[in-house]
């Protein structure tokens, strides 16, 4: 394979030469090992090898941009070309730029290669693991595979970032079976830097599998109330979705984000404390660097429920008027509460177990409604049963505002670190 | 795209190999507000083989196509099959095929446009709306294309060539009500390449009109009243429906799993005015949205008819689920991108049209609501499916009444489905959705409208 760093500077080099007034060059080599189970047994096993070669250009205020999984010179020239005249294509805006300079600097994280045997043998303990502990569980798909990549980034303010990564991502797909009585299928994934402990202790996938047994035989609830949430974390990673949505380019640029006036205000508990982590120890599937080419920096964005920052690009900083953030979100860890899960489900009177939130996307005010998946009924303090047919609706950000409690024991996922909050006010309805 | 003949490499294979060159070309162009916040093309593209044996798969792929690329997957693969089978001895027979030969493109015959001329198309587009209404708060005009051309050759003998491209421009409008924005979205085009589906942005216009309607009613809408409701759900809805309540738990590898509809062939699972048949490529004569003529495993791709006056019929098959259920494959095994394996995907799934009138199926409804656009949507292996509604009006005594905020709405497919007391006789297909399950691949989505009952979210 062609040298990565020539590969991004040829890259760059055939910008320039085509005319632009800046340009970036970012060049990927990525490898990845996985393997496949379906209906608890090995399927697949799948190698691939990818390239891609991400090139834009600024010319006279105007930018485009261009993919291509092609590294040798004839293609990277061709797409150089291509880029200069789709910019040529666009309308003029003074707020496109690139990444000014910065230290040159090489970043890395987890293992070169895989450890193909310890997958192996560790995707078979678990299948063991599962037949054994819960019989009743259908494992519909596992995926799980080494993704090693390598990623040179360079623009023409002298910007030099390389990044060695590889890491282990692991999704599971499952749902439980008792003659023709189905549960609701059930997900949950994870990336790791290593495979030392068994997949069974990794996550959320010990708890989730357990509770798909369980709910095999679910009740629908009947009639409406208006009650309390305890949000799980897997369903706090699919939540967090809307906020970092609604305070990112898109939204900030067409002044429709509910938070556009917010920065330093109140936008949740005091309860609540977010961090965006993604160079972090903690956080194994994180990033270093920027789509905009700067070295990334952990932030918090809501500090005792007070947005300390937008999730916004070069471009929507210049265009928004708001400081640049210094990440691109994602790799979150919510700071724990005191309260233990045990207590916090005893003071819930009337209220569900959100594990996972089937609906429609939230509007941009915020308001959501769906389906409350794998989740089960709480009531005077007590899980009774799972339930079925169950809605739940309300509003993200009145939710926010609404938390009560927030449990001290978080679920790692490689990629976040999420606890159990508890939130009131959200109508529930079934048939 | 390359110079290589994938039928000089079949001599190169060792048991059953799918040898498969794709690339994917993509436009994205987006103003925000009148700021063009995208504008790009990309292309992806390589070489893929998959490999079986004895009931075990191995997979390859490499983004250059040359002689000694092709040969490194087929090895690469190949390798990897053998590698799994001696470790799992499955044991298992031949898949099923019949050679087949399909060469199909959907290419523009007209001259193509340059970037330039589709930025300044958007552009248009986005001062007209600008313009015209002045007191919406934003506006995104997106442009999305996306052209999939594969070459596909199989150790049974089967190839293809196919191109197919898809064009959708997305429209959202947004104003600021009482200090809260409201937004409503509309996707227009579906196959075909922009010259073929866009002449003027003129003709967007009176459907932008009624978006911009609609919008206005929306912003002064009310929150749906929770619960069990009598709907008319629009034909725009009936595809979504289609695909979510029904087509999923009738995959065959959902089925393998456990789903709802396993072991229910022949039985009475819907009223019997629904028929919902998943379409290889054509309906009534006219090509689908996502025509499959032959899948990524080289079978020749045929109707699956699922449901049959409201008895079940079948499933969507692969090779390798229908020899597990001693039937046919459908044709139904795609992939998405060059390094992707194929799975069970849908093609095109839509309930038959009826023949009730839509004006007279909401002036049937005392109180219940009229649903008219989704958003996403989501399955479930018990069949209690859900989707996205973006825009939906009460209905009072038989008339339309207020608008309703957005919200969700939500049943178990094989209970709902025989709640259905009338359905149109009109059929729509919608521009085109994309579906997840793995990978993403294009979907087509179409039906009648239908009236029923159903769970919807509110306050």
């Amino acid at each position: 394979m062609a040298n990565l760093r020539e590969v991004a500077q040829y890259g760059l080099d055939a910008l320039l030469r085509a005319g632009a007034d800046k340009a970036q060059c970012v060049a990927t080599f990525t490898e990845k090992h996985e393997m496949n189970v379906e209906l608890g047994e090995f399927s697949l096993l799948r190698t691939t090898f990818d390239t891609n070669i991400g090139l834009t250009a600024i010319k006279d205020s105007r930018r485009g941009s261009t993919a291509i999984n092609k590294s040798d010179n004839e293609s990277m020239d061709k797409a150089a070309a291509e880029v200069l005249a789709i910019a040529a294509a666009s309308a003029p805006d003074e707020a496109y730029d690139i990444a000014e300079a910065q230290p040159p600097a090489e970043f890395s994280s987890g293992s070169d290669a895989p450890d193909l045997d310890r997958m192996y043998s560790g995707v078979k303990e678990l299948l063991h693991q599962v037949k054994a502990r819960y019989p009743k569980l259908v494992l519909m798909q596992a995926i799980i595979d080494f993704t090693r990549s390598r990623s040179c980034f360079v623009n023409s303010n002298n910007v030099d970032f390389v990044t060695n990564k590889g890491v282990y991502n692991c999704m599971f797909m499952f749902t439980s079976k008792d003659q023709d009585k189905v549960s609701s299928f059930n997900y949950t994934s994870f990336s790791l830097r290593d495979l030392e402990r068994d997949l069974l202790e990794c996550g959320s996938l010990d708890i989730l599998l357990k509770q798909s047994t369980e709910q095999i035989i679910t009740r629908p609830l009947q009639g409406r109330f208006v009650g309390d949430l305890i949000i799980t974390p897997d369903c706090m990673n699919d939540m967090l979705w809307f906020v970092s949505r609604t305070i990112s380019d898109g939204p900030m640029i067409s002044g429709t984000s509910i938070y556009k006036d917010k920065l330093g205000q109140q936008i949740a508990s005091p309860l609540l404390t977010l961090h965006s982590r993604p160079v972090s120890d903690e956080i194994c599937n994180g990033y270093f660097v920027t789509s905009d080419g700067y070295a990334a920096q952990n932030s918090t964005i809501v500090e005792s429920g007070v947005l300390k920052t937008y999730l916004l690009s070069l471009y929507g900083s210049r265009k928004t008027g708001f400081d640049r953030a210094v990440n691109m979100g994602g790799a979150f860890v919510m700071e724990p509460g005191d309260t233990s899960l045990d207590d916090m489900i005893k003071s819930v009177e009337k209220g569900i177990l959100l594990a996972r939130f089937s609906g429609g996307y939230p509007s941009d005010s915020g308001d959501f409604s769906g389906v409350a998946k794998n989740s089960y009924l709480i009531e005077g303090g007590r899980i009774k049963y799972p339930i079925s047919e169950s809605m739940v609706s309300g509003n993200f950000a009145e939710m926010l505002k609404n938390i009560k409690a927030i449990s001290r024991e978080r679920i790692d996922y490689g990629f976040s670190i999420l606890p159990w909050v508890h939130v009131s006010g959200i109508t529930v309805s079934g048939k | 795209m390359y110079s290589l003949d994938l039928r000089d490499y079949v001599k190169l294979f060792s048991g059953y190999t799918e040898l498969r060159v794709q690339e994917n070309r993509v436009i994205r162009i987006v103003f925000v507000k009148g700021n063009n916040t995208a504008n790009s093309r990309s292309a992806t593209g390589g070489i893929s083989a998959r490999v079986y044996r004895n009931g075990s798969w191995g997979f390859a792929s490499n983004p250059e196509i040359s002689d000694q690329a092709v040969k490194g997957v087929i090895q690469a693969a190949t390798a990897n099959a053998i590698f799994l089978d001696s470790k799992e001895e499955k044991g298992r027979g031949p898949l099923p095929g019949v050679p087949f030969e399909s060469q199909k493109a959907f290419s523009t015959k007209k001259q193509r446009l340059g970037q330039k001329q589709l930025v300044e198309f958007l552009r248009e587009l986005d001062d007209h709306i600008a313009r015209t209404y002045p007191n919406l708060a934003s506006r995104t005009v997106a442009l999305n294309c996306l052209d999939m051309e594969k070459t596909l050759v199989t150790s049974d003998g089967s190839y293809s060539r196919s191109v197919v491209p898809r064009t959708i421009i997305g429209i959202t409008l947004s104003l600021i009500k009482d200090g809260e924005p409201v937004g409503f979205g509309k996707s227009y085009g579906g196959r075909g390449h922009f010259e073929d589906l866009f002449t003027s942005p003129a003709d967007l216009y009176e459907r932008i009109e009624e978006q911009y309607h609609h919008l206005m009613k929306k912003s002064e809408g009310v929150f749906a009243d929770a619960g069990l409701k009598t709907c008319v759900l629009d034909a725009s809805l009936a595809g979504i429906l289609a695909h979510e309540a029904i087509g999923h738990t009738t995959e065959a590898d959902m089925v393998l799993s456990g789903s709802v509809a396993a072991g229910k062939i022949g039985q009475q699972v819907a009223s019997p005015l629904v028929t919902l048949i998943d379409f290889a490529h054509s309906y009534n004569g006219q090509t689908c949205p996502v025509p499959v003529y032959i899948d990524d495993e080289g079978t020749m791709a045929r109707d699956a008819v699922l449901i049959e006056n409201g008895i079940l019929k079948g499933y969507m098959h692969n090779k390798e689920s229908a020899r597990y259920f001693n039937t046919e494959p459908t044709g139904n095994a795609r992939a998405y991108e060059f390094s992707d394996e194929p799975l069970i995907r849908m093609r095109n799934t839509a309930i038959l049209p009826g023949t009730d009138k839509l004006q007279d199926m909401i002036a049937s409804i005392d109180d219940g609501y009229y649903l008219i656009e989704p958003s996403n949507g989501q399955a479930d292996s018990t069949s209690e499916f859900m989707f996205g509604i973006t825009l939906g009006y009460e209905i009072k005594k038989g008339k339309l009444g207020r608008a309703i905020k957005d919200t969700t709405i939500s049943g178990v497919a094989f209970d709902m489905l025989k709640t259905v007391t009338m359905v149109s006789s009109d059929m729509k297909w919608g521009p085109g959705g994309m579906c997840g399950k793995k990978q993403a691949i294009p979907v087509g989505m179409g039906g009648p409208a239908i009236k029923c009952k159903i769970n919807i979210g509110g306050r």
